[in-house]
C-alpha cells in the first residue's frame, strides 16, 4: 500500500474551552484531487494549519507522505500552499514575489509559471500593496502551481476570483491532477468541489461526518423522484424513505427518497405508473441536508 | 420590479443622528489604553522626582551625584543646560522634563499614525468612508482625540507640579509647554499621514521631525552662536521658556501658532487627496529587482536594509555633531575643576578628555541600537500576525531557521548601526582636530554591543513565548535600563536596585578597558534569552 499523501490521526486542536477540531481521522491517497467541505467555522483552515505545522496539534498527530507535520523542512518539500486569505509582502511587485516563492520552495517549472501568469492575467510589475483580494490570490495561486511539489494544499482559493479566473483556476487543478500531484481543496464553492474533486470530506463543527466519492455521497442522499401515472394515485405515505410527496400537476407526484429505493418501487408497482423521472441531488443539496437544519451539534 | 424604488432619501428608518460622534468613539477605542498610561508616567515620574527633591538636597552625598550628573555631558546634551536645579521646580523640569516631552511627543506619533493612516492603509477605513462622514472629517476628529492626551498630560503634570508646592508661574509654563509640544507632534503626524498612502513613511518622516527638532535644540543648547536655532524646534521654545527661571510665554505662543499651522494643515491636505492615497502619489508598476531574494536569509537581509539606512542616517549624524562638539565640550570640563571632581567622585572620571567623554556618550548608544532590534523584531512579528509570513512558514523552512535569520540580521544591522555610529564620532573628532584614534573609537561603541545583543535576546524571547510584548521586552535592557539608572541615581534608590541596569556594569572605553566579566555575562544572558526564545518559537502555534 502507498504512504498516505496526508494523513491525519486522532487530531485534535482545542483552544481553552473551545475545540476547534475534535479527532479527525483522515487518509488523502497520492493523486486524488480532495474537496474539504464545511461552513464557516468548521475547523476547515484549523485542519489546515495543523496539516502545515503552522499549528500544533493538541492531540493525536498529522504526516505528510509519511512525514510528521511537525517537521516542516521534510514535509514542507513535497507541498506547496494557497492560504485562505493570501496576504503579500507589500513593498514587494508580484514577479519578486514569485521569485523569492520558487527560490525558498521546492523548484518551480518557470516557463510553466510564466504561462500561469499570462492565463490568470496577472500584472507581475506591480507593487502587491495594490493588488486587490483576488490578485493576490492569483500570485499565491500560481507560485502555487508552478511548483512541482506531489501536494497541493489550497484553503478557498477561488472566493476572491472572477467565474473566467475560476475555469483558469480548474483547468489548472485538472493539469495538476493529470501530472499526478495530489490536490487537498478545501472550498465554499460547491460547484466548483463537484467538478475538479474525486472525494469530498465534509466537516461539521470540528468532526468528520462524511468521506466519500461524489457519487456516493449522492447515493447516500435524498434524490428528487417525479412520477406520471394514471387512475388513482399510488399510496406513498408510509413507505419508509419517501417524504415530502406533493402534487406536480395534473397526474403527477413528486417525492424525496432517501435510502434503499425497493420499498418506493414496490408502492409505485401497485399504481399505473406511466414515467418515472429521478433527479440526483446537487452538491448544495447535499451540503445544505448536513447543515441546513442543524448547523450547531 | 414590483418593489417601488426607494428614494434617495427616503430610507424608511430613523437616520440616526451624529455619525460624528460614533467616529470620535472609535478613534477613542483605539487610544483608550495606551493613552491614559502615557498621561499618567508622565505626571507620575513629574510626581516622583519633585517628592524626592527636599531628600536628595538634605544628603549631601546625593547632591554630590546630582551636580556630577548635571556635569555630565551625556545627560546634559540628553536632558538640556541645567537651570534652576536650587528649586524644587527647576530641579523636575530638569531632570524630567525632557523625558516625558520626547514619552509624550513619540506617543503621539505612533498613536495618529496607528489611528489614521493605519487603519486606512488595512483598508478598515473603507467601510467607514462609505458611511456619512467624509474623509476630512474623519480625519481631523481621530486627530483631535489623540490630542486629548497632550492636553490631559499637560494639566496633570501642571496639576502634580502645584501639589508638590511649586510656584504656580513655573507649574503652568511647563505644564502647558509639555502639552503643546505633544499637540504639535500630533499634528505634524496626522499630516504626514496625509501626505504619504502607507504608515511606515508617515511615521518615519514625523519622527524624523521629531530627532531634528532634539537635535536643533542640542546645537542651540551647546554652540552659543547657533543658540537662535531653539526658536526653530519645540524641544528649543520648551527651553527657552525656562519653567521656574525665566518663564516667558513668547515662546509658548511660538509653538501654540505652530500647533494651529499645522493642525489647519491637516483637512486642507486631507480634502486633496483620494482614500487610501497621498498627496505624494505611489508608483504603479515597476522593473522587477530580484536582488537578495534567493533565500530566507537573503530576504531578511533585504527586509532589514532600508530601516537600517534610516536609522543609520539618524544616528550617524547625531554621532558626527556629538564628535563636532567634543573638543569645545571637554575643554570647557577641563576648565572647571569643581565640575570634574564632583563628577569623578560619582564615577564619571575624566570627563575632560576626549576619551573620557565619548565613552559616557557610547553608552546612551545602546538605547537607539537596542530600540532598532526592538523595532526589527516587532516588525517580525507583525509580518507573522497580518500573515505576510504565512506563505514562507509553508516553504521547506524550519521554524529555528525562520527566527534565526531575523536574528542574525537584525544583531548584525545593530552591530552596523553601532560602528557607523563610532565612526561618525571618530570623524567628527578628527575634523575639529581632536584627539580620539579610530580603533578607541570602534572599541568603545563595540563595548555597548552586550547591552544591544540583551536587547535582541530579550525581543526574541517575547517573539518565542509572549508576541504580543516583544517591543516592550525589547526596549526593556537598553531604554528602560538607562531610565532605571537614572531614576535609581536621581531618587538615592538602594544599590541592588541601581545593579539591575545593564548599565550600571558597563566599563567607559574608550577611557578604560571593557570589563570582561559583565561582558561575558551580559552575552551569556543573550544567548540564554534568545535559545529560550527558539525554542518558544518552535513548539507555538503561529499567529495568522
Amino acid at each position: 500500500m502507498s504512504v498516505p499523501a496526508l494523513r491525519a490521526v486522532e487530531l485534535t486542536k482545542r483552544y481553552g474551552r473551545l475545540t476547534a477540531l475534535d479527532h479527525l481521522n483522515l487518509d488523502v491517497e497520492p493523486g486524488e484531487v480532495f474537496g474539504f467541505l464545511g461552513p464557516n467555522g468548521a475547523g476547515k483552515s484549523t485542519t489546515i494549519r495543523l496539516l502545515l505545522g503552522l499549528a500544533r496539534p493538541s492531540a493525536g498527530h498529522a504526516e505528510v507522505f509519511g512525514t510528521d507535520a511537525g517537521d516542516v523542512t521534510r514535509a514542507h518539500a513535497s507541498l506547496a500552499y494557497v492560504p485562505a486569505d493570501v496576504a503579500l509582502w507589500p513593498q514587494l511587485t508580484g514577479a519578486e514575489i514569485l521569485h523569492l516563492q520558487a527560490r525558498t520552495g521546492r523548484g518551480t517549472d518557470t516557463a510553466y509559471r510564466d504561462e500561469l501568469i499570462e492565463r490568470f492575467a496577472l500584472d507581475p510589475s506591480k507593487p502587491a500593496r495594490t493588488y486587490s483580494t483576488g490578485n493576490r490570490q492569483k500570485v499565491a495561486l500560481i507560485a502555487a502551481f508552478a511548483t512541482r511539489a506531489p501536494l497541493l494544499v489550497l484553503d478557498e482559493p477561488t472566493s476572491g476570483l472572477d467565474p473566467l479566473m475560476e475555469r483558469e483556476f480548474r483547468t489548472a487543478v485538472g493539469s495538476a491532477r493529470d501530472r499526478g500531484q495530489t490536490v487537498f481543496l478545501s472550498s465554499h464553492q460547491l460547484a466548483e468541489v463537484e467538478a475538479v474533486c474525486d472525494r469530498v470530506g465534509i466537516l461539521r463543527a470540528g468532526r468528520l461526518a462524511e468521506v466519500a466519492t461524489i457519487g456516493r455521497l449522492r447515493g447516500l442522499h435524498r434524490c428528487e423522484v417525479t412520477v406520471s401515472y394514471t387512475g388513482t394515485a399510488p399510496q406513498l405515505s408510509a413507505v419508509p424513505g419517501i417524504e415530502a410527496v406533493e402534487s406536480a400537476g395534473d397526474g403527477r407526484l413528486r417525492f424525496s427518497l432517501a435510502g434503499p429505493p425497493a420499498p418506493a418501487l414496490l408502492a409505485l408497482a401497485a399504481a399505473d405508473v406511466t414515467a418515472l423521472a429521478v433527479r440526483e441531488p446537487s452538491l448544495e443539496e447535499i451540503f445544505l441536508d448536513y447543515y441546513g437544519t442543524e448547523t450547531a451539534r | 420590479m414590483s418593489a417601488t424604488a426607494l428614494s434617495p432619501t427616503a430610507t424608511g428608518l430613523p437616520v440616526p443622528p451624529a455619525p460624528g460622534r460614533a467616529v470620535t468613539g472609535l478613534a477613542i477605542r483605539q487610544i483608550r489604553r495606551t493613552g491614559p498610561i502615557v498621561a499618567v508616567l508622565a505626571a507620575g515620574m513629574t510626581a516622583l522626582v519633585a517628592a524626592t527633591y527636599a531628600r536628595v538636597m538634605a544628603d549631601p552625598a546625593a547632591a554630590g551625584s546630582l551636580a556630577a550628573l548635571a556635569g555630565n555631558p551625556a545627560i546634559r546634551t540628553l536632558f538640556g543646560t541645567p537651570a534652576g536645579l536650587d528649586t524644587a521646580g527647576g530641579f523636575t523640569v530638569w531632570r524630567v522634563g525632557t523625558v516625558t516631552a520626547v514619552l509624550l511627543a513619540a506617543w503621539s506619533i505612533l498613536a495618529t499614525t496607528r489611528i489614521t493612516r493605519g487603519e486606512e492603509d488595512a483598508g478598515r477605513w473603507d467601510v467607514l468612508l462609505s458611511g456619512r462622514i467624509a474623509l476630512r472629517h474623519t480625519v481631523v476628529r481621530h486627530l483631535a482625540v489623540v490630542m486629548l492626551v497632550p492636553a490631559a498630560t499637560g494639566c496633570g503634570i501642571t496639576g502634580v507640579l502645584l501639589g508638590a508646592g511649586t510656584p504656580l508661574t513655573g507649574a503652568l509654563v511647563h505644564g502647558i509647554g509639555t502639552g503643546l509640544l505633544g499637540l504639535f507632534f500630533a499634528a505634524v503626524a496626522a499630516f504626514t499621514a496625509q501626505v504619504f498612502a502607507t504608515r511606515a513613511p508617515a511615521t518615519g518622516s514625523a519622527v524624523a521631525v521629531l530627532g531634528v527638532s532634539l537635535l536643533a535644540r542640542m546645537i542651540g543648547d551647546g554652540i552659543t552662536e547657533l543658540g537662535w536655532l531653539r526658536w526653530l524646534s519645540p524641544f528649543g521654545l520648551l527651553a527657552l521658556s525656562g519653567p521656574y527661571v525665566q518663564d516667558r510665554a513668547v515662546p509658548l505662543l511660538v509653538l501654540l501658532a505652530a500647533v494651529a499651522v499645522v493642525a489647519v494643515a491637516v483637512p486642507a491636505a486631507a480634502g486633496r487627496r483620494e482614500v487610501r492615497g497621498g498627496l505624494i502619489a505611489a508608483a504603479s508598476g515597476r522593473r522587477a529587482r530580484l536582488r537578495l531574494l534567493g533565500s530566507v536569509e537573503l530576504f531578511a537581509i533585504r527586509r532589514t536594509l532600508r530601516p537600517l539606512t534610516g536609522w543609520v542616517l539618524g544616528v550617524g549624524a547625531y554621532f558626527l555633531l556629538i564628535g563636532v562638539t567634543t573638543v569645545s565640550v571637554t575643554e570647557f570640563l577641563a576648565d572647571n575643576p569643581v565640575l570634574a571632581n564632583e563628577a569623578a567622585r560619582a564615577g564619571f572620571a575624566g570627563l575632560g578628555s576626549v576619551a573620557g567623554f565619548v565613552a559616557t556618550l557610547f553608552a546612551i548608544l545602546a538605547m537607539p541600537a537596542g530600540g532598532f532590534a526592538a523595532v526589527r523584531m516587532a516588525a517580525f512579528v507583525s509580518a507573522e500576525t497580518d500573515r505576510r509570513m504565512s506563505l514562507l512558514a509553508a516553504a521547506p523552512v524550519s521554524r529555528t531557521r525562520l527566527l534565526g535569520v531575523d536574528l542574525a540580521a537584525t544583531a548584525a544591522a545593530a552591530a552596523v548601526l553601532v560602528t557607523v555610529a563610532g565612526l561618525a564620532t571618530w570623524a567628527g573628532v578628527a575634523a575639529i582636530g581632536g584627539d580620539l584614534p579610530l580603533v578607541a573609537a570602534l572599541h568603545g561603541v563595540w563595548n555597548i554591543l552586550p547591552i544591544v545583543l540583551l536587547s535582541v535576546g530579550a525581543a526574541a524571547f517575547a517573539t518565542g513565548w509572549a508576541p504580543g510584548w516583544v517591543g516592550v521586552a525589547g526596549g526593556l535592557p537598553a531604554t528602560g535600563g538607562f531610565l532605571l539608572l537614572v531614576i535609581a541615581d536621581s531618587v538615592a534608590a538602594p544599590q541592588w536596585l541601581r545593579e539591575l541596569s545593564p548599565f550600571a556594569h558597563l566599563a567607559p572605553v574608550p577611557l578604560t578597558g571593557p570589563d570582561w566579566a559583565a561582558t561575558a555575562v551580559m552575552l551569556g544572558l543573550a544567548a540564554l534569552l534568545a535559545g529560550g526564545g527558539v525554542a518558544g518559537y518552535r513548539r507555538r502555534d503561529l499567529r495568522s
